[in-house]
């Protein structure tokens, strides 16, 4: 996962004073092409992004499906190298993956069906090389920190939805890393169980300093949970705009009530429903002559 | 609509039928008993063949073949599924050829084992070794191929490579598929071997239905086909148990 | 990781080599040149036949009268063993199927019988029938029959109900139940149950054929290796094998016509 593409960095720049202590995560000029450039199959799914995760904060990626939000957040996790453009976590550049800074939690439950709630956790903080000893404890406390306590031994297949992803985030939690990239981890869920998940990660947020960079599709979760949301539009992805959502966590019920509420989510709406608009009409005209393809 | 008693009854007389039809017309002399034994006949000689311990030897050969057989199949089937499954494209090229081989009924072959090997046991752990080897291959593949990637993000994004990714991931994933493939492995080689006994060979289970069938001791040949049949079920038995028990968490 | 890699291992070989099915051809092709030199090196004309030479009997072996009747006598002993097994399994399966009392009754006891290793009973149908066309027709039915009988009482399984009272409140007689519900359901499984009962029959007719060595491919399988003339032990074998990935392949792709409408 070496990158061919982007100028190799080196020490010295990579020290650079740009680089902000304020600043968890910093993407500039992100570009990733699948395929080979130029290749008429090939996809731009990321054009020129540049965006930054401050420390602490959770930011959320919204926009129309194929807007490369995914992508980007598997770039910032390090599970694949961008085309071009440069992209540091904490200050340095991202190689590959960063277990030890970097969590994830992903929307298909990705818990081992094979290993308990617990094995699981045990599990992650293997891969991450902590020792034996101190494996069992620490699952033991992200559970209880999740609320599954009682549900340590059971296996992913006898819980419900939303537990697993509760038990998803312990194990993220248990690696103790200060970012977490969360990919669509409600999407899955029915509308009851997002919002009291969505609740008790606000109160997480609350509570702790970790910066979580938040994928989803739902315009209501992202003004209830993000202190910043950028929206992206799609092929190829670019981030039109960012806003703000002043208001401290732990954020309640009230809040979704409220005018300010309402008034953030319809200007969401409506930046968005021109970015899906031109999506669905853009995918359309491609059923229509398959033989043309639009990268041109 | 709970009519498990009505289904039961209904179960009951047809194996009922069928054992009175047998009681019926050999006892009357109807078929004679060089093709179907009369029933006390049979269970006698069943009782004596179990006493007598004759069953322990032709058992022994059987097994043995079977052992070996199942041994090399697994290792090569395992061994080269797993390397094929590694990249997309040689999964391409070798699973559509395993599995047209895998449809020919390689019971064909054993003339050609007899030819290498002769009559004794290394004929039927070759066919075995064969017939089995197909249906682990198949499974290993398909097992590592269709792992779902998921799991393999979530391992590396908290470090996991190499080995532990192979023993905590990879493996895990795929074993319910691949014990499926070593339960069918060992029922086709079980098969296979006894079919070769049946056609060519000096000892072994299969020999000794062919033994008594040429001998016209139809007894005789009943009890070891009796046999024969329970183990075969005690062994299928087994298998499923240890498939079910290595995929607990289904 | 490999759908973010650019160009997989692949992507960087010729063209051609990209195909896996040159590539599969490729892969025969060195097993036929091993087996050719292999052989060459064993030098046991004896036992092992090269490739050139086993490809060299195959158009005199399909020439002899003998050998070729005794080919049509196996496809005959196939076709009629595997028409009786489709047509009995066939009408039976969904017989037991359609009815809730017979297939809980009857299911069980099939699978119980199917379980049963038909290859132990090989020397008492020999026995019963013969040594003739007879065993092998038999034989292969008994094989082929288990397979289609067991697969149509599971598609038998697979009728929405819904569309079955569907049917009934518009009136739908019996006949008309079975023709247009039943049998549309059924087909896809009936296809799955034709290639294995096929796949079966097969066995079970080889099976009777090699036990049975007075006549017919056992007798010219046995003749070969005593006379050692292994090139045509070879040419036959494959001619048999051949024949066999055609039938499953053609059968194949029948049972994915049929259940297009799946999807």
């Amino acid at each position: 996962m070496v990158n061919t593409n982007g100028p190799t960095p080196d020490v010295a720049n990579s020290q650079l004073p740009n680089s902000d202590a304020d600043l968890a995560i910093e993407a500039r000029n992100i570009t990733q092409v699948f395929g080979t450039p130029g290749d008429e199959t090939s996809v731009v799914a990321l054009d020129n992004v540049s965006i930054e995760a401050r420390r602490g904060e959770l930011l959320c990626l919204i926009g129309p499906s194929g807007c490369g939000k995914s992508t980007l957040l598997n770039l910032m996790g390090g599970l694949a190298s961008q085309s071009s453009g440069e992209l540091l976590v904490n200050g340095g550049p991202v190689t590959g993956p960063r277990p030890d800074e970097v969590a994830f939690v992903f929307q298909e439950s990705a818990l081992f069906p094979w290993n308990t709630i617990i094995e699981n956790i045990e599990v992650g903080l293997e891969f991450r090389g902590v020792p034996k000893e101190e494996r069992w404890t620490r699952a033991r406390e992200a559970i209880e920190a999740v609320g599954l306590g009682s549900f340590g031994n059971h296996y992913p297949g006898q819980i419900s939805g939303g537990m697993k992803q509760r038990a998803q985030l312990a194990r993220a939690l248990s690696l103790q890393t200060d970012i977490i990239l969360m990919d669509e981890p409600f999407g899955a869920l029915d509308e009851q169980t997002r919002m009291v998940l969505g609740e008790d990660l606000s109160v997480m947020l609350s509570q702790t300093e970790k910066t979580i960079v938040f994928v989803t599709h739902s315009l209501v979760e992202a003004v209830f949970l993000a202190d910043r949301v950028a929206i992206m539009t799609s092929l190829p992805g670019t981030i039109k705009e960012i806003i703000e959502i002043d208001e401290p966590h732990p954020r309640n019920p009230d809040f979704i009530t409220s005018d300010k509420f309402n008034k953030l989510r319809n200007h969401l709406y409506s930046m968005l429903h021109d970015e899906i608009r031109k999506a669905v009409e853009r995918e359309s005209k491609l059923s229509q002559n398959p033989g043309a393809g639009d990268h041109g | 609509m709970d009519n498990r008693g009505l289904v039961r009854l209904f179960q009951f007389t047809f194996f009922a039928a069928i054992f009175g039809l047998w009681y019926g017309v050999t006892s009357t002399g109807y078929v004679s008993s060089i093709f179907l034994p009369e029933l006390p006949v049979l269970a006698r000689a069943f009782v004596k063949l179990i006493i007598s311990g004759d069953w322990i030897s032709p058992l022994q050969v059987t097994l043995y073949e079977v052992g070996c057989a199942y041994a090399i199949s697994i290792t090569a089937g395992t061994f080269i599924g797993f390397l094929v499954s590694r990249s997309k494209f040689s999964t391409r090229v070798f699973e559509p050829l395993f599995s047209s081989i895998f449809a020919i009924p390689l019971i064909i072959f054993y003339p050609l084992a007899m030819l290498f090997f002769g009559l004794g046991v290394g004929s039927k752990i070759a066919l075995g070794a064969t017939v089995s080897f197909f249906p682990i291959v198949l499974n290993t593949i398909s097992g590592f191929s269709n792992l779902n990637p998921v799991y393999t993000r979530a391992a590396s994004s908290m470090g996991a490579s190499g080995f532990l990714l192979f023993k905590r991931v990879l493996l895990p994933a795929a074993l319910p598929v691949i014990l499926t493939g070593l339960r069918i492995g060992f029922v086709l080689c079980f098969l296979s071997i006894i079919g070769g006994e049946t056609l060519g060979s000096l000892n072994g289970l299969g020999h000794k239905i062919v033994f008594h069938a040429e001998s016209m001791n139809t007894a005789g040949m009943f009890t070891y086909i009796i046999f024969v049949i329970i183990i075969a079920f005690i062994l299928n038995t087994l298998v499923l148990r240890l498939e079910r028990k290595g995929a607990h968490y289904r | 990781m490999s759908q973010t890699s650019p160009a997989s291992s692949a992507a960087n070989m010729p063209a051609l080599f990209r195909s896996p099915l040159v590539a599969r051809l490729g892969v025969i092709l060195v097993f036929i040149l091993i087996w050719e030199f292999g052989a060459r090196l064993y030098d046991d004309p004896d036992f092992l036949a090269t490739a050139t030479q086993t490809a060299a009997s195959l158009i005199p072996l399909i020439q002899d009268p003998k050998v070729l009747s005794a080919l049509g006598y196996m496809i005959v002993a196939l076709i009629s063993g595997f028409s009786m097994a489709l047509l009995s399994g066939g009408i039976l399966g969904m017989l037991i199927g359609v009815n809730k009392l017979s297939y809980r009754t009857f299911f069980p006891i099939i699978v119980l019988i199917y379980a049963i290793p038909q290859v132990t009973l090989l020397p008492l149908f020999v026995l019963t029938f013969g040594i003739g066309t007879a065993v092998k027709i038999v034989y292969g039915f008994t094989h082929g029959f288990f397979p289609i009988i067991v697969c149509v009482i599971a598609g038998t399984q697979n009728i929405n109900p819904v569309l079955m009272t569907a049917a009934r409140s518009m009136g739908a007689s019996r006949g008309q139940i079975f023709r247009r519900i039943v049998f549309p359901f059924v087909i896809p499984s009936l296809f799955t149950g034709m290639r294995l009962g096929m796949s079966a029959t097969l066995i079970g007719v080889i099976l009777a054929e090699l036990y049975a060595s007075q006549g017919g491919i056992g007798y010219y399988t046995r003749h070969f290796s005593d006379s050692f003339e292994p090139q045509n032990l070879f040419a036959l074998v494959i001619l048999i094998a051949a024949a066999a990935i055609v039938l499953n392949e053609i059968l194949r792709k029948a049972e994915t016509h049929f259940s297009r409408w799946r999807q």
